[in-house]
């Protein structure tokens, strides 16, 4: 008589599901949502994209209604001007972003050590790169979608009272785009790079704004002793200014390409790999 | 099923596991990884779950090595050691997400969900926060989501510490019907009673090294430096005169109303000792063995090693 293999159920099929790195972003996504600190940051974008937008139309009514002809040289002397006004639609990527990065991004990765969430990740077919791209993914995603109206908002706006003439250049998302990335990309690791260095979801706040605050004091005294003003490069919130301003062409920018590059990379090669570091596996030991 | 040949782990210069060998066959059934804090337990069960590799030698299960293989991650369940969990978020939803990194979506997910959810008795509970959650209905819950995914080897990290004796038992009960469903279970503990409860089969762990493996009693019998000490209530005397004819005996102490045989081969002199019995030559009453159970293993062994 033949001997048959035991009768067990069917093995689920695990292969329909998302790849984890889009399943830990969505769940981060979706608790972030939940949190609802996105109504008071809502409410204060939406102030500075509207004053944004009513500046902009201010500049158009200026430079074409003859009414306004006395207040133009005013005008000029107080509103930015060319490369300079066009690299100010992002002026939000000042403090205000910095600290929703650091609220939200300094808990990514310290709220999963706090309740050892990792170790049960990993032992799911979880590879450390794909919570690492998760949590960096997210943290860059977040600034990158703020900052997205403060481009195309003001940009369809010129585009649909003065069109091709109006006070944005027609050109500036291509100009932006790859700035926010940047930026984006800058804000992201770093506020990951703190947070893996936090045992606590509050700790990883403080050590994101700690790091950029320091780093940035730091590079001012340096910049003032020294006389050396590569070192505004280290400065990350002088970074994010820069991107902007290099990519539209500003005259004087705070930094130059290659300071702004050298400066970028810096940050985001070393929070990246003290954020893989501090993920490893033999990290989240049981 | 489970392969250690030789595998070791370093955490830089500590040794956290010397070389260790052993084998955990396919089908169900429980494993005891048995040993004091500090053993080595936590680092087996980090080899055997694939979240460190081996410093040396090899870890194999079903046939591959676990290390970042998800083909075997994806036939595993870990319950880590720990209470934590989010303590604001809901449990379905934490367990839905552990169910998606899994490889699950849509209806095997809310499948999947369910009957791990009514296996661990947690149904009707799930959607509360774990912030309200008992500690007992917290551990069911990381059980569930090592079942989500149906593994056929279960490794469960103390899940016994801190849980009251009903839970205990409630989980004990819960992984003997796993293993008789086909599940390997391996539990590790530093708590003796709660592996004697749970199953015969233990590997014995100490100071970073596999001292024992197998069923207790195989192994008491491989321990020839301590006989077994066995206590004949009756008739002393009589009982102590008979004894001193066997040539297994090693040792006698006479106490109020029996003896304590210390005996080299308990298998060979248990029969005629019967037998005296049942043919009226030897008035005995009673027959405890006193250290055939796994604290006296767990001594033994442990003692030979310090």
């Amino acid at each position: 008589m033949p001997i048959y293999e035991p009768t067990l159920p069917p093995a689920p099929d695990l292969t329909q599901g998302q790849p984890p790195s889009l399943v830990l972003m969505r769940f981060d996504l979706t608790r972030l949502w939940r949190q609802k600190i996105g109504r008071f940051f809502g409410f204060a974008f939406l102030i500075m994209l509207l004053v944004k937008l009513a500046i902009i139309y201010v500049k158009y009514l200026l430079g074409s209604n003859p009414a306004f002809e006395p207040m133009q040289d005013f005008a000029k002397a107080v509103l930015p001007q060319g490369p300079a006004f066009q690299a100010g639609l992002l002026d939000p990527a000042g403090y205000l972003l910095w600290f929703l990065v650091a609220l939200v991004g300094g808990g990514l990765v310290a709220r999963d050590t706090l309740y050892r969430v990792r170790p049960l990740m990993y032992a799911h077919p979880v590879r450390p790169r794909d919570y690492l791209l998760a949590k960096v993914g997210f943290a860059s995603a977040l600034p990158f979608v703020v900052l997205l109206p403060f481009v195309f908002l003001p940009w369809a706006l010129s585009l649909m009272v003065a069109g091709l003439q109006g006070p944005v250049w027609p050109t500036v998302p291509l100009r932006l785009l790859p700035a926010i990335a940047l930026m984006s990309l800058l804000m992201g690791t770093l506020a990951v790079g703190a947070s893996a260095l936090a045992a606590t979801p509050r700790a990883g706040v403080g050590w994101v704004l700690g790091l950029v605050l320091g780093t940035s004091t730091l590079a001012s005294l340096v910049h003032g002793l020294a006389g050396f003003a590569g070192a505004e490069a280290l400065n990350p919130i002088v970074l994010a200014q820069a991107w902007p301003q290099l990519f539209v062409g500003q005259e004087a920018p705070l930094l130059g390409w290659l300071s702004a590059l050298l400066g970028t990379a810096f940050h985001v090669v070393l929070w990246t790999y003290l954020a893989a570091r501090r993920t490893r596996p033999s990290e989240a030991v049981i | 099923m489970l392969v250690l040949d030789r595998a070791s782990l370093r955490y830089g210069p500590i040794l956290g596991l010397s070389p260790t060998s052993f084998e955990l066959p396919e089908g169900g059934g429980i494993t005891g990884l048995l040993g004091p804090n500090g053993a080595g337990k936590s680092s087996l069960l980090q080899l055997v779950s694939g979240l460190l590799p081996p410093s040396g030698g090899t870890v194999t299960v079903f046939g591959e090595a676990p290390f970042r293989n998800p083909s075997v991650l994806a036939r595993i369940g870990l319950v880590p050691e720990g209470d934590r969990l989010p303590a604001g978020l809901c449990g379905d939803r934490w367990l839905g997400m552990m169910g998606e990194l899994s490889g699950l979506s849509g209806a095997p997910l809310q499948a999947a969900l369910a009957r791990a959810l009514d296996t661990v008795g947690m149904g009707d509970r799930a959607r509360l926060p774990f912030v309200r959650m008992s500690k007992g209905m917290r551990q069911r819950m990381r059980l569930a989501q090592a079942l989500l995914h149906e593994p056929r080897l279960l490794i469960l990290d103390e899940p016994f510490n801190g849980l009251d004796p009903e839970a205990r038992l409630g989980l004990m009960d819960l992984l003997r019907r796993l293993a008789a469903e086909g599940v390997r279970v391996l539990v590790s503990s530093h708590i003796l009673s709660e592996i004697a409860q749970l199953t015969d089969r233990i590997l014995l762990l100490f100071r970073g090294r596999l001292l024992a493996e197998g069923s207790v009693l195989e192994i008491r019998h491989l321990l020839d430096r301590h006989p077994v000490e066995l206590r004949v209530a009756g008739e002393p005397r009589a009982v102590a005169r008979w004894a001193v004819e066997q040539t297994e005996l090693a040792a006698l102490r006479l106490e109020e109303e029996s003896v304590v045989l210390s005996v080299r081969s308990p298998r060979d002199i248990l029969p005629r000792l019967q037998q005296a019995a049942a043919e009226g030559r030897l008035p005995v009453h009673a027959l405890d063995p006193l250290d055939l159970n796994l604290e006296a293993v767990f001594q033994y062994l442990t003692k030979d090693h310090v």
